[in-house]
């Protein structure tokens, strides 16, 4: 049984201010009682255009970021036509402001933040990193998530799932792979998130974050355990490695030449199946596919190379 | 040449097949792959032979090494139990180009 994907259509802007206030350092400034606006699209607006009163395209499901060259041109303008612009903003429902540079807003802009019950804030950043930084918190709030049942591990870099059916050996596969020094993501529950639109982020839930449970063993504190440096917080997912029962195996892999595919949330990942029997040292060859799998994503790949030079040997001594 | 069938015990058959490769780019990485996966379905014995080198039939790496191409003849032994139907399944491959061609 899958976990369904989930999709954000909407944040509040209590949420966004609640989730990345700190990161931002955002100060609330006025229109407290609309906090409950919702931002409806994973990016930033700066309405320049707006403010000068040009309201086609407007991008009002935004959070709106106010700098520098908007406070100036309002400051320019007669003080009857500034709040007449500031209204006409703030008309358009847009779910909240903030300013950069630790601007303090114009009167009239608190004034009427808090008549047309819209949050505004003030972050000390300067207005290009606070535009990256919020877009990427946003398209992170607003990336598709699924909850995948497998256990997350980095080795030397490169970010493996394990999965598998239950009891089939992952924390097991994992305990391993941490006593050869790689760090744990997450065990038997992961996080994922689509960054970016084109990679897949793992995680672990926060309250399960570095424990694992190892049958006859019970839970254990990964972080206590092994140290700091055999966690990790979050990781790429670069391959995905099932571990399973060679008599529900259709077909084994032999010769590596076709890579597979998993899919997590429309997103395709280097896929490999393990057979697994007694005696077979499972984290070696979770290791070992792992190391292959950075080679294949250099360019090489050996099962490849070698049938080429195979194939032309033989046709070479076919001429002769 | 070891003799054929080593008779006594009733159970145990040693039989021959010679075979020709005929598909196109010979006994690469797939044809392989597809000859060891048949052979393992079988308990019996299977060694492969080219010009004199003897290779385990059920081993993808000694297969590859005999680099077997187009025009190549080859001699599959098996030994054992249900030698019969592991060679005919075998020499099926070759006939059938190993779906490839």
């Amino acid at each position: 049984m899958e976990a369904k994907p989930i999709t954000v259509r909407a944040i509040s802007a209590e949420a966004f201010y609640t989730a990345y206030g700190r990161q931002l350092g955002l100060k609330l400034e006025a229109g407290e009682a609309g906090l409950d606006r919702k931002i409806r699209e994973a990016t930033v607006n700066r309405p320049g255009l707006a403010l000068a009163g040009f309201f086609r395209y407007f991008a009002w499901m935004r959070v709106q970021v106010v700098g520098k060259a908007e406070t100036f041109y309002l400051k320019s303008l007669s003080t009857g036509e500034r709040r007449r612009r500031i209204q006409d903003f703030f008309q358009r429902r847009v779910p909240c402001v903030v300013f950069s540079r630790n601007i303090r807003p114009l009167s009239e802009f608190l004034e009427e933040a808090d008549a047309y019950r819209v949050p505004l804030f003030r972050s000390p950043l300067v207005t290009g990193p606070l535009i990256n930084s919020a877009t990427l918190m946003l398209d992170m709030e607003f990336a598709p998530k699924i909850t995948e049942h497998g256990t997350m591990v980095d080795i030397l870099g490169i970010g493996v799932l394990i999965k598998g059916e239950s009891g089939v050996g992952k924390s097991e596969c994992a305990l391993a792979l941490l006593e050869r020094g790689y760090s744990l993501v997450s065990d038997d529950v992961t996080r994922v998130y689509v960054l970016d639109g084109r990679e897949l982020m793992a995680s672990s839930p926060e309250e399960t974050r570095y424990l694992m449970e190892v049958r006859g063993l019970g839970l254990i504190d990964v972080c206590r355990v092994f140290g700091v440096g055999a966690i990790r917080i979050e990781k790429r997912i670069d391959l995905v490695v099932t571990l399973q029962d060679p008599h529900k195996m259709e077909d084994i892999e032999r010769v590596g030449m076709e890579q597979e595919f998993h899919e997590i949330l429309g997103i395709r990942v280097p896929h490999v199946c393990i057979p697994v029997s007694p005696g077979r040292d499972l984290a070696r060859l979770v290791e070992v596919a792992a190391l292959d799998q950075k080679l294949k994503t250099m360019g090489h790949n050996t099962a490849k190379e070698f049938n080429n030079r195979l194939i032309a040997r033989m046709r070479g001594e076919a001429k002769k | 040449m070891k003799p054929a069938a080593s008779g006594g015990d009733e159970q145990r058959r040693s039989l021959k097949r010679e075979v020709a490769v005929i598909n196109k780019q010979g006994i690469h990485a797939r044809p392989a792959a597809l000859f060891v996966k048949t052979a393992g379905k079988f308990g019996c014995e299977i060694v492969v032979e080219k010009d004199g080198e003897v290779v385990n039939g059920k081993s993808i790496i000694g297969l590859l090494m005999l680099a077997a191409g187009q025009g190549t003849k080859l001699v599959i032994t098996a030994d054992g139990r249900d030698a019969d139907k592991a060679l005919t399944e075998l020499a099926k491959l070759f006939d059938d180009k190993f779906n490839e061609d």
